[in-house]
């Protein structure tokens, strides 16, 4: 086994504790991945699905060749209260002769089936690398079907080499646009949407049931859980909540400036944040009888949890954890929540994280702790080793790592299958950090001397 | 420790003793077995074990008969003997009592001395054992006829390097597993009994009904010249403990080990064996990594088990111990077995996974049966079974899932296959009960999760039409007085807002306004929609318990559409939760249907009173339709084939139709039942058949009045077809409060009140004021980007987070776009963020602030900030905190 080494060009791209000399921030990041070096990133398209996928009456269409719709074909745990739809995977599955002589014959066609067969109110057109390269002219498709059928078909640009996951949202937030921009309506006082949820294990249910506790009203979610109906009215809330930021901040800038609907971002990741959310919906577009509601349930729920904390946090105080995750924002949520338990964060990386969410990571952590901007396995794994990480928060892609170096593993992704929203998801954040970090399987991993002394047997 | 205290067993979790005696003697080469007893005993055992196995289990029985029963057995232990001596030419018989024969008193050892030497041509070794049903399970019985056995074959106690290993009752798979060990460590193993053949043969061509395999007894005679003996069980006590025979008659050391199960117990067994001199083989230290691989790989799916673990004691323990070394939590430890040391070996560690998992709810059981089990099972929440197939109808009743792995198995194959011996069986069961577990979650959760936080109030259908609300359908009538039957409790207000009408009704004269009058168009006053919004705030704020707007009249709400809509639009910006109700005749209906869907009408009154245009033309004087008047039987067309089409419209999308009907004497008295027919067909939820009020110059002013038994009598006959209104009181078109206490005379006397105190509202700005404008408040901005922390320097601020202070504390007004404040020159990009923004733009945005906190800022800004008395704080820190910082330093400065 080679020595675990830094490649050069990553060099600046690491950084040890806050940084002290301007202010700025020397990491770099927000730039394009190393050729080779095994990026944890993912492609315009995993971007896009992700964002779109939960919607879940709508035909996710992939055109192209069939990879990108085997390998995101129900892979998430996000939950539907109505259609299950969005749980399958269709694509045009493009052969040689295809992408030869074009695809677009083919995708009008599987359009023409899809609504021969079915009865879709909106499908979603992904159009993936090949397409891109062999330059399919999916819009002119999509319109013609759109005026042909009268349904909503809807292009998202997203072949992969077209940037990273991040201007795959943006597709996405403009599908999602194109889809809801002519469904204009008065304004419902003291209403909002919600961005950038996917009810993954029912977490948007547990931010509606907040709204609905407190008298807001819950117009549109999005995506998670959302249908074409829902979507649609969108429109007509005076306020958009955004809750991952990463991924729909586009989305309510143009709603901001098209639909005149302002937005504030929120959390609903830890007690802090929770409590601060859901007092500022109630404040943002709320009468007194919202705000005073909302103060009620957070000091009910914040009572509930204070007992289930302190018999926990004595296990967890003093620990060490890594992370790496998708953005700032999460990474910097998650260091938060871990300061609340007294787990001292010591590796900190992200895929796409900016200069000031690593600016804010350096004030959150100490100084001897390494952030990591794009990470790949190896540095992961040297510096979790030096660092003595006891967990890793991560995808479901850095698990196995974790394990083959005997270090705990948070599944804080899109396959989860327990909340972590909401005063409810501290609770099972919680729990997972504890059943994974002191699980007893960790004191088993010494070889016994009767098998390393007496030697194998030739 | 929970114990049986019943005297019942209910559904056993245990056999007898002669079922693990002949089990032990299956692994005894060419060996046969005969129970002495009656005939039942030999065929259930033999059942038991085939299903299990499935291979043929033949077991000899005395057939014991009611003589033998009296007077002594031994001739039919004789003949028996005989028998399958000629039949199976066996060359070991192992001779089993059972209940009946130890309890009739039967000398075996006797009976067999004389059989021996009664029948010189026998060559082969009788082995007798004494197993009374009552004694003792199937596990002590295995260990008594291995105990029989050491203790009857004659022994050679020459000593040699050779090893014993004495097992329990373990598969057929796991006993080949321990033979691969011993011989890929090349070690001279005794092993006995060995099942590994016998009860998991081979398909040859043809079939040997005498067991070929197994033990024999020339390998026997040898371990009592062994160096030492490994005997693989937790429990079994010395007087039934072969290795512990063989220790006190030939010195032979015993080694009692536990199942080789999990990582410690086979590293211990693997360690006794090494004792020899023997080195553990690459092999087995490959699969002990791959074993702790999988521990880890399934760890956390581990730690959401809740294990039920029932069977032979020696099994619970292992499987208990397997469990605790994976994090898995065994909520029900349980044998059917009597074994008080059960507790005492595995509390501790399940106490300490217990305390892991912050649950200490676990149960330990002996002797118990499976009625306790289903119920631990139920106390303690578990979600997943492992032992025998015989918790399969906890599995059916309570959807726990079971996994099939101890002895018997009836309903899956493959019970002789099992592995749970070695880091390999371990890794095979551990798998099978995490995929169990796997596969419970991954069919559930959804459906789970659906349950727990999926709020049912938001999935009816009907509440995507009530715009807002968050009250359904049914909540809505619940709250309506006209509906909830009784009326009390909640009040409505009638909005006297539309006075103009397009029928005229031959009983209705609308300009009539006399207080002391109640009826049905009649109004003091009439409304703007602004002064009807005043009202309704007004009187809501007096009156709690106002659920219901209704806008009935004077004239007809949709001959008055656009001031109805304003009057709607505006309460139910003040008030999501609003219920409106409208009265109409219905001529619009087909209209405005559908937008009164979307403005949020939940119930909807239409005045019905024929369904024949025929009978209407007398009803109808005329009705004015687009720009048109049409008066007789073409009026009264238009007007049916207009209510029909509308009231469809209505309960299609799931609104509450009421059908109001005017029984009028003579005219449409006998046609009142084909009305309520229609009502009911179209959808319609009640219908309300109201006596006429004969008023002075209409044209039905002397039209006879319907008595109030006869309206009662009608109403009866209806009720049979559709549901009937009782208790309407014909209340005014500006009606306010509870039915029973119409309070609209006093509120008139404070019209001033109302028309002064409430402001107006814009229903299309975002916010509703409740309050009178106030006075601008000291505001504070926060650069935040994510909006949860101070996250940005004031030259890149792209947002800024803008809290009011009032009253000493600070409240979140909105958030602002820098973006939003560009001068329209190049640099502006519209997504307020980089560099590009100018500084600029960044003052403006907020210059009417008293005080602004950023990560950072620069001196020039902050000299620029300073000079508009702006004050500046830099610090990192969650927004909340900062500003209430902010607020607490402006309170003390302001305090100077």
């Amino acid at each position: 086994m080679s020595e675990l080494k830094i490649l050069e060009e990553r060099k600046s791209f690491i950084q040890y504790g806050k940084n002290q000399s301007d202010g700025c921030g020397s990491l770099q990041c927000d730039s394009d991945s190393l050729s080779g070096a095994v990026s944890q990133r993912a492609c315009v398209y995993c971007g896009a699905r992700v964002v779109l996928n939960p919607i879940t009456d709508a035909f996710h269409i992939v055109h192209g060749p069939i990879g990108c719709a085997s390998y995101t074909w129900d892979i998430r745990g996000s939950l539907s209260s109505g259609s299950e739809l969005f749980r399958n995977s269709f694509s045009t599955d493009l052969s040689e002769q295809d992408v030869v002589f074009g695809g677009e014959k083919k995708l009008g066609k599987a359009i023409e089936e899809l609504v021969a067969k079915e009865t879709p109110k909106v499908i979603f057109v992904y159009a993936t690398c090949i397409v891109g390269v062999i330059g399919d002219d999916v819009d002119a498709v999509c319109k013609e079907a759109e005026a042909k059928y009268g349904i909503r078909v809807i292009p998202v640009k997203s072949p992969g080499f077209s940037g990273n996951k991040s201007y795959g949202y943006r597709m996405a937030c403009d599908a999602i646009m194109t889809l809801i921009r002519p469904h204009t309506g008065p304004k419902k006082a003291r209403s909002v949407n919600i961005l950038g949820d996917f009810n993954l294990a029912g977490e948007m249910w547990i931010i509606q049931n907040y709204m609905k506790e407190i008298g807001i009203e819950v117009v549109s979610t999005i995506t998670g859980d959302a249908s074409y109906e829902s979507l649609i009215k969108a429109p007509t809330a005076s306020l958009n909540l955004v809750q991952c930021a990463g991924s729909m901040t586009y989305l309510a800038k143009q709603m901001e400036s098209e639909m005149n609907i302002p937005f504030v971002k929120v959390s609903f990741f830890g007690i802090e944040d929770t409590s601060a959310s859901i007092l500022r919906v109630a404040e943002a577009v709320g009468t007194q009888e919202n705000v005073n509601r909302a103060k009620a349930l957070i000091r009910r729920e914040e009572a509930k949890l204070k007992g289930f904390l302190e018999s926990r946090i004595p296990r967890l105080t003093g620990k060490r954890a890594a992370i790496y995750v998708g953005g700032g924002f999460k990474a910097i949520s998650l260091i938060r929540q871990f300061n609340a338990m007294g787990i001292k964060t010591v590796v900190v990386g992200t895929q796409t994280g900016k200069p000031e969410d690593y600016e804010i990571i350096g004030t959150l952590v100490d100084d001897d702790a390494v952030i990591l901007d794009d990470a790949n396995p190896t540095e992961l794994e040297l510096f979790m080793r030096e660092k003595g990480a006891d967990i890793l928060v991560g995808g479901v892609k850095e698990r196995p790592l974790a394990y083959k170096l005997g270090v705990a593993f948070c599944d804080h992704n899109h396959e989860r299958k327990h909340a972590l929203a909401g005063y409810e998801g501290v609770i099972n954040f919680t729990n997972e950090i504890n059943s994974s970090m002191n699980s007893p399987v960790w004191q088993y991993l010494q070889v016994p001397e009767f098998l390393t002394e007496e030697g194998e047997h030739e | 420790m929970s114990k049986n205290l019943v005297n019942l067993n209910v559904n056993p979790c245990k056999m007898c003793m002669p079922m693990g005696s002949v089990s032990a003697f299956y692994g005894i080469k060419k060996c046969m077995t005969i129970l002495h007893g009656s005939q039942g005993c030999a065929t259930y055992i033999r059942r038991h074990m085939a299903t299990h196995y499935n291979e043929p289990v033949d077991i000899a029985s005395s057939s014991l008969t009611e003589e033998g029963t009296v007077f002594g057995g031994e001739k039919n232990l004789i003949k028996g003997l005989e028998t399958l001596i000629k039949l199976y030419e066996p060359e070991v018989i192992g001779v089993s009592t059972t209940c009946l024969a130890e309890t009739i008193g039967e000398d075996l050892k006797r009976m067999i001395k004389d059989f021996n030497e009664t029948h010189p041509d026998y060559k082969g070794k009788i082995i007798h054992v004494s197993t009374a049903g009552y004694a003792g399970t199937q596990y002590e019985g295995f260990f008594q006829a291995l105990r029989a056995i050491v203790e009857q074959v004659e022994m050679k106690p020459e000593k040699h390097d050779g090893i014993n290993v004495i097992t329990g009752m373990i598969s057929p798979a796991d006993t080949r597993f321990l033979k691969s060990v011993f011989d890929s460590m090349r070690l001279d193993v005794v092993l006995l009994p060995d099942l590994s053949e016998n009860l998991d043969g081979v398909h040859q061509p043809v079939y040997n009904r005498l067991p070929q395999h197994g033990t024999s007894v020339e390998d026997i005679s040898k371990m009592a010249g062994a160096r030492y003996t490994i005997e693989l069980s937790t429990f079994i006590e010395n007087e039934k403990s072969p290795g512990y025979y063989l220790e006190k008659t030939y010195g032979v050391p015993l080694i009692r080990l536990n199942l080789p199960v999990g990582l410690r117990d086979t590293d211990a067994f693997l360690e006794a064996l090494t004792k020899t001199g023997a080195k553990v083989p690459k092999a087995l230290i490959q699969s002990r990594g791959r074993y702790l691989d999988a521990m880890v790989d399934s760890h956390k799916y581990n730690a959401e088990g809740r294990a039920a673990i029932f069977g032979e004691p020696d099994f619970v323990y292992s499987m208990t111990q397997l469990c605790i070394e994976n994090g898995l939590m065994s909520t029900v430890a349980a044998t059917g077995a009597k074994c008080s040391a059960l507790e005492d070996k595995i509390k501790t560690g399940i106490a300490e996974v217990g305390q892991f998992m912050f649950n200490d709810h676990f149960v330990i059981a002996q002797d118990t049966d499976f009625d306790h089990i289903e119920q631990f099972v139920a106390d303690t929440k578990a979600n997943v079974m492992i032992g025998s197939s015989d918790g399969r109808r906890i599995e059916e009743k309570m959807g726990v899932p079971l996994v099939r792995c101890a002895f018997p198995i009836h309903d899956h194959i493959g019970g002789q296959r099992v592995r749970m011996l070695g880091y390999e069986g371990s890794i095979d069961l551990l798998d099978r009960v995490t995929n169990t577990l796997l596969t419970l979650k991954e069919s559930s959760y959804r459906e789970t999760l659906y349950d727990k936080y999926y709020d049912e109030t938001r999935k009816a259908p009907e509440l995507k039409l009530v715009v807002g609300g968050k009250m359904s359908i049914e909540e809505k009538t619940k709250k309506h007085p006209c509906f909830n039957g009784c009326g009390t409790g909640y009040a409505r207000i009638h909005l006297p807002i539309a006075p103009a009408c397009n029928i005229q009704c031959n009983y209705c004269v609308r300009k009539y306004d006399c207080p002391n009058e109640s009826r049905p168009g009649v109004t003091t006053q009439t409304l703007s929609p602004e002064e009807a919004y005043k009202k309704y705030v007004y009187v809501k704020e007096k009156m709690p318990n106002l659920t219901v707007v209704g806008i009935a009249g004077p004239g007809d709400a949709l001959a008055n559409y656009e001031k109805t809509r304003e009057t709607l639009q505006l309460i139910h910006a003040y008030d999501p939760d609003v219920t409106f109700c409208i009265s109409t005749n219905g001529l619009m209906l087909p209209q405005y249907a559908n937008e009164l869907v979307e403005l949020g009408v939940s119930h909807v009154t239409v005045t019905l009173n024929a369904v024949d245009p025929r009978i209407g033309k007398d009803i109808y004087q005329y009705i004015d339709y687009m720009g048109t008047r049409y008066t007789g039987e073409i009026g009264a067309s238009i007007l049916l084939a207009n209510q029909l089409a509308g009231i469809k419209m209505l309960t299609e999308k799931g609104l509450i139709v009421k059908v109001n009907t005017v029984v009028l004497k003579g005219i449409n008295d006998a046609h009142i039942g084909a009305v309520v027919e229609k009502a009911k067909e179209l959808g319609c939820e009640i219908t309300n058949l109201m006596q006429m009020i004969p008023v002075k110059g209409s044209v039905f002013e002397n039209m006879p009045l319907t008595s109030n038994k006869e309206i009662m009598e009608i109403r009866k006959q209806n009720s049979a077809i559709l549901k009937q209104m009782y208790h309407c009181k014909q209340c005014r078109a500006d009606a306010v409060g509870t039915l029973d206490n119409d309070e609209s005379f006093s509120l008139e006397a404070e019209s001033e009140a109302w028309k002064t105190q409430v402001t107006t509202i814009d229903v299309l700005s975002e916010k509703v004021s409740d309050t009178p404008v106030k006075p601008a408040l000291p505001l504070f901005a926060v650069a935040s980007k994510g909006g949860i922390l101070v996250d940005q320097h004031f030259g890149h601020a792209s947002d800024f987070y803008i809290y009011e202070y009032e009253g000493g504390t600070v409240r979140f007004k909105e958030r602002r776009s820098v973006s939003k404040y560009c001068d329209g020159s190049e640099s502006c990009d519209g997504n307020g963020g980089g560099k590009n923004v100018k500084m600029d733009q960044i003052l403006e945005a907020v210059q009417d602030c008293v005080c602004v906190v950023a990560m950072r800022i620069g001196e020039a800004p902050k000299r620029k900030l300073m000079e508009k008395g702006v004050k500046v704080m830099m610090t990192y820190g969650r927004i909340e905190e900062v500003v209430d910082e902010a607020a607490r330093a402006f309170r003390s400065e302001r305090a100077i």
